[in-house]
């Protein structure tokens, strides 16, 4: 994974990097399994009931998929829709909006089967996709109005777009369309 | 081989036995795992506490997500990318990880023989902890862990011209601090 193309060969910065190789590594805190160990429990709980859950999550999960994704839509433009949409579209009814979107796309992804399959590349991309919905929270947690809230939330909603489309195909980063197809359903298809 | 390295195979058998929720399995791991672990955690933040809970937070989530690892890539690849987002994601709530400009320094001789060659590792430990957040990260990830600049800037969100100038800039300051006879304002602070 070393870059060798790098820009031009400095005998010092190649030193740097033994040197800093050479640094010892740090032994962690004794009592650090202990604390990790004591919060393991509870959480394999949750993966027990999930496990339970699994057939009817799956089947649920296409369904969940279908209601999900058809409110997204937006509806046929008629002659008078014009007016209307400009009218009502203020920040605070977006936001709303925007809101129960989230919780929709939420409850669908705890739904959906712990234990399904993701490979490799698909789950970096979760922890990824949850990490920058955690940083949306937290910048939604310090927005003062809700015109600063607004793109937040757009932008959640669109993080949680992106992990239901990774959530729902757990082959499908991999490129091999069959197993994605073969695991879940054609979801992209909704 | 570096002393910091990932690159541990962990048995298939282990790994099964995590899938099925066994804690001796998991401590296992974490026991393979502790030093790079921590080590990594602690050369990003600078801060033994946010260490700490990076190895934490991170070990728990791969534990929550053995079950869905498949193993087409290696274990360790898998488990090292989890703390590092763990660290980079802690770095970005403090807001550490934003861009503090690293002024060139030109005040030294370029002929200088690079002092980390025979720099004490506290030392070097020190220097390197000195540094802004993004910049120790992106010279710990570069020379330590072997990501090039375009993994770099896709982890932090960054450039990656700014990835590199990051890094040319980072060895300048490095050497500045490890000058044994310059004195050094202590004009850079760690975010805690």
């Amino acid at each position: 994974m070393l870059d060798r193309s790098r820009m031009k060969f400095d005998p010092d910065d190649a030193g740097l990097g033994a040197a800093l190789r050479g640094l010892p590594a740090v032994e962690a805190p004794a009592d650090l399994w202990s604390s990790i160990a004591r919060d393991l429990p509870g959480r394999q709980a949750v993966s027990r009931r999930r496990r339970i859950a699994m057939p009817l999550a799956a089947a649920a999960s296409l369904l969940a998929a279908v209601l999900l994704w058809l409110p997204s839509r937006p509806p046929a433009p008629t002659p008078g829709d014009t007016v209307d949409a400009s009218v009502a579209a203020t920040a605070d009814a977006e936001t709303e909006r925007l809101r129960a979107r989230s919780q929709r796309i939420e409850q669908w992804l705890a739904a959906l089967p712990a234990a399904s399959q993701q490979d490799g590349r698909n789950l970096m991309a979760t922890v990824e996709t949850e990490d920058l919905i955690a940083l949306v929270d937290m910048q939604l947690g310090a927005a003062r109005s809700a015109e600063e809230a607004l793109p937040l939330w757009r932008q959640r909603v669109a993080l949680l777009e992106d992990l239901a489309v990774i959530r729902s195909t757990p082959y499908g980063l991999s490129g091999d369309r069959s197993l994605a197809d073969a695991s879940t359903g054609d979801v992209t298809s909704l | 081989m570096s002393t910091h390295s990932f690159q541990i195979d962990v048995p298939e058998t282990v790994i099964a036995r995590a899938r099925r929720g066994e804690v001796a399995a998991f401590e296992q791991i974490y026991r393979a795992f502790e030093r790079p672990a921590y080590t990594l955690a602690l050369r990003l933040t600078a801060d033994v506490e946010q260490a700490r809970d990076v190895v934490h937070d991170a070990m728990l989530r791969v534990f929550d997500r053995v079950r869905q690892f498949r193993g087409d890539a290696p274990f360790w690849g898998w488990l090292r990318q989890i703390v590092l987002n763990e660290a980079l994601m802690r770095l970005r709530r403090g807001r550490a990880l934003t861009f503090e400009d690293v002024p060139d320094d030109e005040s030294l001789p370029s002929d200088a023989p690079a002092p980390w060659l025979h720099a004490d590792a506290h030392l070097l430990e020190g220097a390197l902890a000195r540094l802004p957040a993004m910049t120790r990260s992106v010279i710990w990830l570069y020379h330590v862990e072997g990501y090039t600049h375009v993994e770099i800037a896709e982890m932090t969100g960054m450039t990656t011209s700014f990835s590199k100038s990051q890094l040319a800039r980072g060895t300048s300051r490095l050497r500045k601090l490890l000058q044994p006879t310059a004195e050094v304002a202590p004009c850079l602070t760690v975010p805690a």
